[in-house]
């Protein structure tokens, strides 16, 4: 698990992007999983990011469907039976603590819980890669604490995951490799420990 | 059916056949799409109306044309050149025309109608034929009735033999019964190719409409489809339920149409039943039975399928997820 840092516009989102086949390359490559991934046939992308879960700033739910079924999407996308997607859909819900607010619409939902929704529809395929885009964006810090704590669980379970984020104080609080990025570039990696200097450069915001 | 055992039955589900998943999926996208077009019962009928009025043209012009060409095919046993003779040719130099003729190539038969027995024939066929009796001679000409062989086939080959017959001493001048026949044939070929016209025009129609109510379908449905091509949708799982979308509409719009046909047909029957007789035809427009109806909803839903297949293939590329 990393955090992922930088002003806005240093280029967390691009990278991410990148890493989804939102955005494709113009040089270099780009490596996942010991996959090339400007080899990538467009046509073969969709397969690829059913490998990768990904989790929005603003969510990207389904406001006219129940929670269920937009946790359900990539499942009956992959074309799995539905009797499992039920399964696996009730287990994704309750790692994020929804189990019981299935049936409601996202819009029922508050802030957190929608974004735990979205957590939770990354991990139904069980992907070996998960990636978030400022998670915790809009949340407030005790929730956002949580998310991350949910975040760190499932890299417990060997989930790689890379969380693009700004909020240095709550990365400051978790023992995880921090990557910096500035206008496109890699500025260093660091440990929250060393992120110190950051603070007192105190030239963000 | 035998399950391997309850323990590796998740897994097994799991792996369940992708075919029955994929047939599962399309009922499933099916059944969704009806039941989202069925929630705006107006503005889906009104799509399908359209449809089904566009459709209404090309299938009566169609169903006619068919008809005709029914018609056109059974005239030729039905030839018959009427050779009307010289008011001083006796009976006898008619009887021994008509003997010559009827020996002569391409001539099936020949008869000779003698004009007494024509006029007791006349009389029993019609009420006002009494009338005749107030002239003092009878009006009726002596004629041979002649058919040609099944050799003519066409209208202008039948023509070319009245001339020649009408060359015949004795002959004054000679009847063709078909030149209906040959009128129906041009009109024929003209609707043809209308036909075409029609069918190209309204085709177009029904496309642009149909294009029209997809794309808009695909605006409004743009952030889901954002969404299901971030985690991983095809394009064909994202395009398949505007594809149900534009079958449904095509089929809703071929009921339509058979149920406007059906009743253009029942109004139409009786005036066409009317001019049919005035040329000694029972010709009527069938209603539609089940095989033009099968057709007809063929078509329709294919036509769907088509317009919406244009409309995403259009649209679909300019929403990607940025």
């Amino acid at each position: 698990m990393s955090f992922l840092t930088g002003h806005s516009g240093a280029g967390k989102s691009t990278l991410l992007k990148l890493i989804m086949l939102m955005e494709r390359s113009t040089q270099g490559n780009i490596i996942v999983g010991e996959q090339d991934l400007s080899r990538i046939p467009k046509r073969q992308i969709p397969y690829f990011r059913r490998h990768v879960g990904v989790v929005f700033q603003n969510h990207r739910l389904l406001y006219d469907r129940s929670v269920f079924d937009n946790v359900a999407l990539p499942l009956e996308i992959s074309g799995m039976h539905p009797r499992d997607i039920g399964r696996r859909v009730r287990a994704s819900l309750d790692k994020v603590g929804l189990l019981r607010k299935e049936k409601l619409t996202p819009i029922q939902l508050s802030g957190g819980e929608q974004q735990r929704v979205g957590i939770a529809r990354a991990v139904v395929n069980k992907p070996p890669i998960l990636l978030a885009d400022e998670p915790t964006g809009n949340l407030d810090p005790e929730l956002s604490a949580e998310i991350m704590k949910l975040f760190a669980a499932f890299n417990q379970v060997g989930v790689t995951v890379l969380i693009a984020s700004h909020d240095l104080a709550l990365i400051h609080h978790m023992d995880y490799r921090v990557i910096e990025l500035q206008a496109g570039q890699l500025l260093g990696k660091s440990s929250a420990t060393m992120d110190q200097k950051y603070f007192e450069g105190g030239d963000h915001g | 059916m035998a399950e391997p055992s309850k323990h590796t039955g998740a897994r097994t589900a799991i792996q369940a056949s992708p075919l029955t998943n994929f047939v599962n999926h399309h009922f499933k996208v099916a059944k969704t799409t009806l039941r989202a077009q069925l929630n705006a019962p107006f503005a889906t009928f009104f799509t399908c109306a359209v449809i089904g009025v566009a459709l209404v043209l090309p299938i009566l012009l169609s169903l006619l044309l068919s008809n005709l060409q029914a018609v056109n095919q059974h005239w030729d046993g039905s030839a018959q050149i009427t050779l009307v003779l010289k008011q001083d040719v006796t009976a006898l130099q008619g009887g021994v025309l008509s003997d010559t003729l009827s020996k002569k190539e391409h001539i099936k038969s020949s008869e000779f109608v003698d004009k007494g027995r024509a006029l007791i024939e006349f009389k029993a066929r019609f009420k006002f034929a009494d009338a005749l009796d107030f002239l003092d001679e009878n009006p009726l000409p002596n004629v041979i009735l002649v058919r040609p062989d099944k050799s003519f086939k066409t209208v202008e080959e039948v023509s070319t033999l009245k001339e020649i017959l009408m060359r015949e001493s004795g002959v004054e001048s000679a009847l063709l019964d078909v030149v209906w026949v040959q009128r129906l044939q041009s009109i024929t070929q003209v609707l043809q190719k209308g036909l075409w016209i029609i069918v190209g025009m309204l085709g177009l129609i029904v496309t642009l409409v149909l294009g029209n109510t997809i794309r808009l379908a695909i605006e409004n449905r743009k952030d889901e489809i954002v969404v299901m091509k971030l985690v991983g949708a095809t394009h064909a799982f994202v395009r398949r339920p505007f594809l149900y979308m534009g079958m449904l509409f095509g089929f809703g719009g071929g009921v339509i149409a058979w149920f406007l046909v059906q009743g253009v047909i029942v109004i139409l029957n009786q005036p066409i039943r009317e001019l049919a007789h005035s040329y000694q035809s029972d010709f009527s427009l069938p209603v539609m039975d089940f095989g033009s109806t099968l057709i007809l909803l063929i078509i329709s839903v294919g036509l769907g399928w088509f317009s919406s297949w244009l409309a995403v293939h259009k649209h679909f590329d300019e929403i990607e997820p940025t």
